[in-house]
């Protein structure tokens, strides 16, 4: 056993370059390093691939029951012709409250999640900024009351807005969705950007300074260029996780403004509950996310963590 | 000077901005954000006082002041008591698992083989998905008839009720949970596991250290700051668990899986008492607050351990 | 007229005290270099006359006009950092010209390409204009911040330690390098560094910066044989000025110093010192020669060990409890030798054994408030 342990970790530290222990890959098969078989790795990969076949079946199914034409949806699981007919038929108005088109459904995300984001980059870049580069009185409670939006209990808000939005007509509409939706994107983006302004050694801006730019000129031309991935990948983030909203959509939309996320649901209802179509419209309503969330995994940890782990 | 001797204008006051002009310059920046922070934190102010009173969106008139009386009738009322605990049990229940599971993930993943390089980069597909959709994907899957895992299980002779049974409920909400957000605390402890330095593990491979000595006394106190981020981050938004539930069993069957933010919706949205689902708000928001006070502080000692190590 | 003036500035973050009551007056023209160990102040001082700091009470002047709470984009001022500051994503030649694109000084891109091949041929980087500031060594780096500093016009020059990240060699080459360039010559600059063979070597003047304070202001003569206290002394020459510990002693019409253990009994050429007053004798190693010499003072004592230097050596010897080194060109010296050590009686340092004070020094003009001296009456314009 401690034999055993010693390889193992030898080929732990000995696989590694440079000095971090676990980011290298293995440089040679346990194979040639011991005789027998490697039960071992064979164990973890294992392990490895159950722990994914857990985590990527349910999708791959919801792909096959999407393709399942309508007659076969209750008689067989993985034998049959498939089809895009139950494509065809969310986008052509099926389902859905008073005629509301899926496509519509999809629209409203698109809308409510970009504006959302647009919104919280132009309020918040100068305040992650403000954040960064100054210590000011009032400054430390803003934050915090910032963090303190990520874990409030949304129904909290959402109660009052009942009342607020339906005198001031917004209920049910985008403008309605994105100012709600402030509470999802604005701290993401002060929180992971005021820590990318404050990786920026101030030396660079004072350079600027003294080169004969002013400090908006300095900020733009030399702060904000360098920060610009940062600023890419919240800004997409921040989009996934408004796009994924569920509760202030579910409660403060009906038909007009409703996302993809509730609109999802309404193929279940009624008599006849619509189970190819709901795997299709789910399908539909996670691809956006999923598709930016691989383009800036690098920077997930940070992100998630509202820069508290650079990662 | 030097040799560029182009003559600039020398104005005596040129540049001179009055002291309080610079001051101001950070509240200038915050403005827009204060804004709209107020713009949301007066709903909440709103909704706080929402609790203090009486208010019933389908007799707006009769709306007054009660002052505490909502709490004291929550806090006798045994409903209230079994939400709560639900809401606890679940929020424990599922962060233990995630935390658990992900670190086993994230220790299988960091041996960089060609499969787990492949793999890694999959991690996050359940945690992109929207909480709503995953609840709807597994939802089908659980159905009786059309769904797959009945059908998948029969053979081993398992026939869950899923939903059916209020033991079963909780456990499928939080099976969902789980299967949602494991990759987040993998990721998290992934990426704490690559920022180890290397000379540690390889003076504990010279001294002969196995490996579950190494883990244990090496590697887990290392990783400490960056599980204790994943758990404080999930066990608070487990609190506020919402999206699964209610597309999964609505709270039922029964009240078996009625967490406090699904008991505060059917009571605002569905019976029309604003006041109450306030109540219920409240006191979940003050055990928030409270949690993200020393969130902070847990926070700024993880990111000073995890830099100093 | 491009002078620099700073008046009682004094600068504060919080409880800390950065900068006491710092005064100091650079000629037009005038290197002038701020020596100091770091947390001296020696960057706050640079800041402050840039504008990247307020001070928390003073005046700043340059050429006359009070700048203390101008914009530092105004004030005509040009800086090279410490960490040379070059922006990351510009190219070499992007990172020159930006200067030159901003509104104050701005030139035509010709123009501007003429000034930019100028001033990179004088520095010798003038084929690296289209790399990238993380493909340079350090030496190079540091050439391209000071072409940016020197391809725009400026009244003051500013150098925080421009060289303190280049390996010796290098070092020394762009010392002088640096002197002898034209721009520099004729700009008002003030060099900052903790490095005291830098600050002889350049500065028309040095001020000696310690926790805040000025601690002298002068030329290299001025600070290495008028040296105003201990600190100073020390702060100049390698291997550091000899210390012995003693008191004066007086005979009849002269003063005598004796060292603590006895062993050192010197005449001294001091103004009339009370018997008892403690007195630290500084000896620097090179002043001091190995045999008796006519007209000097000899100490004797006994060699303790012998370090080569080159074509010099530098030869400890013991005398009692003291330790004193020397430094001599003598090649058949050995330890355990007995030797004695002559030293001119004028070379011999006196301070104050309580407050490290020079006891000369007071009989010197005031060199810590260089008000009154103008560097043009003392002849270096």
């Amino acid at each position: 056993m401690a034999r055993e342990g010693i390889v193992a970790v030898q080929q732990e530290t000995q696989a590694t370059a440079g000095d971090r222990a676990f980011t290298t890959p293995v440089s040679e098969p346990i194979q040639s390093r011991r005789r027998g078989v490697p039960w071992r790795d064979l164990a973890i990969s294992a392990l490895t691939v159950l722990y994914f076949v857990f985590a990527l079946f349910p999708v791959v199914w919801m792909i096959i029951l999407s393709l399942k034409p309508q007659d076969k949806l209750f008689t067989t699981y993985f034998q049959f012709e498939p089809t895009l007919a139950a494509y065809r038929e969310i986008f052509s108005g099926a389902g859905g409250q008073g005629g509301a088109t899926f496509l519509r459904f999809f629209v409203n995300s698109l809308v409510v999640s970009l504006g959302a984001v647009l919104v919280s980059l132009v309020v918040g870049v100068p305040a992650a900024y403000a954040f960064a580069r100054w210590n000011f009185r009032g400054g430390e409670s803003l934050l915090f009351t910032l963090l303190s939006f990520r874990f409030a209990p949304e129904l909290m808000v959402i109660i009052p807005l009942l009342v607020i939005y339906r005198r001031l007509g917004l209920f049910d509409t985008h403008l309605g969705l994105i100012w709600v939706y402030q509470l999802i994107t604005l701290p993401l983006i002060v929180w992971i950007l005021r820590s990318y302004f404050q990786d920026l050694t101030p030396e660079l801006e004072q350079s600027a300074l003294l080169d004969g730019y002013n400090r908006p000129q300095a900020f733009l031309k030399i702060a904000v260029p360098l920060i610009l991935p940062g600023l890419a990948a919240s800004g997409l983030l921040a989009f996934i996780f408004a796009w994924n909203s569920f509760i202030f959509p579910f409660a403060l939309t009906g038909s007009n403004a409703q996302t993809v996320t509730v609109g999802s649901l309404s193929f279940l209802g009624g008599a006849t509950p619509r189970y190819n179509l709901t795997a299709a419209a789910a399908l539909i309503a996670l691809i956006p996310p999923l598709l930016l969330a691989l383009s800036i995994q690098r920077f997930l940890v940070r992100g998630l963590t509202f820069g508290a782990v650079k990662g | 000077m030097s040799s560029v001797s182009a003559p600039i204008a020398r104005d005596s006051h040129a540049g001179t901005l009055p002291v309080w002009r610079r001051s101001a310059r950070p509240y200038l920046l915050v403005l827009p954000a204060i804004a709209l922070t107020i713009g949301i934190l007066y709903p909440f102010v709103l909704g706080a006082m929402y609790a203090f009173q009486n208010y019933r969106a389908n007799r707006p008139d009769s709306t007054r002041w009660i002052g505490l009386e909502n709490f004291q009738n929550i806090f006798s009322d045994p409903e209230f008591f079994q939400t709560a605990l639900l809401t606890a049990q679940f929020a424990v229940a599922a962060t233990v698992v995630e935390t658990l599971l992900g670190i086993s993930v994230a220790l299988l993943l960091a041996r960089s083989s060609t499969l787990s390089r492949f793999l890694e980069r999959l991690l996050i597909v359940p945690l992109m998905i929207a909480p709503v959709i995953a609840a709807i994907i597994w939802r089908l899957m659980m159905l009786p008839t059309v769904g797959v895992l009945n059908y998948l299980l029969s053979p081993l002779g398992i026939r869950p009720e899923w939903t059916g049974s209020p033991r079963w409920a909780l456990f499928s909400i939080i099976l969902v949970d789980v299967w949602t957000y494991t990759p987040f605390v993998a990721l998290l402890v992934l990426a704490g596991l690559r920022s180890l330095p290397r000379a540690p593990f390889e003076a504990a491979a010279v001294e002969g250290a196995s490996f579950w000595y190494t883990f244990r006394n090496l590697t887990l106190p290392m990783l400490w700051p960056y599980i204790l981020v994943a758990v404080i981050f999930r066990f608070m938004d487990s609190l506020k668990i919402f999206d699964i539930i209610q597309v999964l069993t609505q709270g039922g069957p029964g009240d078996a899986t009625m967490s406090l933010q699904v008991r505060a919706f059917e009571q605002a949205i569905t019976f029309s008492r604003y006041s109450l689902g306030s109540t219920y708000m409240l006191i979940l928001w003050v055990v928030v607050y409270i949690a993200t006070r020393g969130l902070i502080v847990v926070l700024s000692r993880a990111q000073a351990r995890a830099a100093g190590v | 007229m491009a002078t620099l003036t700073l008046r009682a500035i004094r600068k504060e973050y919080g409880k800390l005290v950065a900068l006491d009551g710092l005064d100091l007056d650079v000629g037009d023209g005038e290197f002038f270099v701020l020596l100091g160990p770091s947390g001296a102040g020696k960057t706050t001082t640079l800041k402050c006359v840039a504008g990247l700091e307020t001070p928390t009470a003073g005046r700043v002047e340059i050429g006359g006009r009070d700048v203390t709470d101008a914009e530092p984009n105004t004030r005509h001022v040009a800086m090279a950092f410490e960490n040379y500051a070059l922006y990351p994503q510009y190219s070499v030649y992007d990172n020159i010209a930006f200067p030159l694109r901003s509104k104050r000084y701005y030139r035509p891109p010709v123009e501007a390409r003429s000034v930019i091949e100028r001033v990179t041929t004088t520095l010798g980087i003038a084929h690296l204009l289209e790399r990238m500031p993380r493909e340079l060594s350090g030496g190079q780096r540091q050439r391209v911040a000071l072409a940016r500093v020197l391809v725009r016009p400026a009244d003051v020059l500013l150098l925080d330690e421009p060289l303190s990240h280049l390996d010796a060699k290098l070092r020394a080459t762009m010392r002088a390098e640096l002197k002898s360039l034209g721009d520099v010559q004729r700009t008002t600059s003030v060099y900052v560094t903790h490095d005291y063979l830098e600050a002889l070597a350049l500065g028309d003047r040095i001020a000696v910066l310690r926790e805040g304070s000025l601690v002298q202001v002068g030329t290299r003569e001025d600070l290495w044989h008028r040296p105003v206290d201990l600190f100073v002394a020390r702060a100049f020459g390698q291997p550091q000025i000899n210390v012995i510990p003693g008191e004066i002693v007086s005979a009849t019409g002269s003063s005598t110093f004796h060292s603590r253990d006895g062993t050192v009994t010197l005449p001294l050429q001091a103004p009339l010192l009370a018997a008892g007053t403690p007195v630290d004798l500084g000896l620097r190693p090179r002043d001091l020669i190995l045999g008796e010499m006519p007209g000097m003072l000899p100490i004797r004592g006994q060699v303790y060990v012998v370090e080569p230097l080159g074509r010099q050596r530098e030869v400890t010897v013991e005398i009692g409890e003291n330790r004193v080194a020397v430094v001599t060109p003598q090649e058949d010296i050995a330890s355990g030798d007995q030797v004695t050590i002559s030293v001119a009686p004028e070379r011999v340092l006196m301070f104050d054994g309580a407050t490290g004070r020079n006891i000369m020094s007071d009989g010197l003009p005031e060199s810590r408030m260089e008000r009154a001296v103008h560097p043009e009456a003392v002849g270096y314009a």
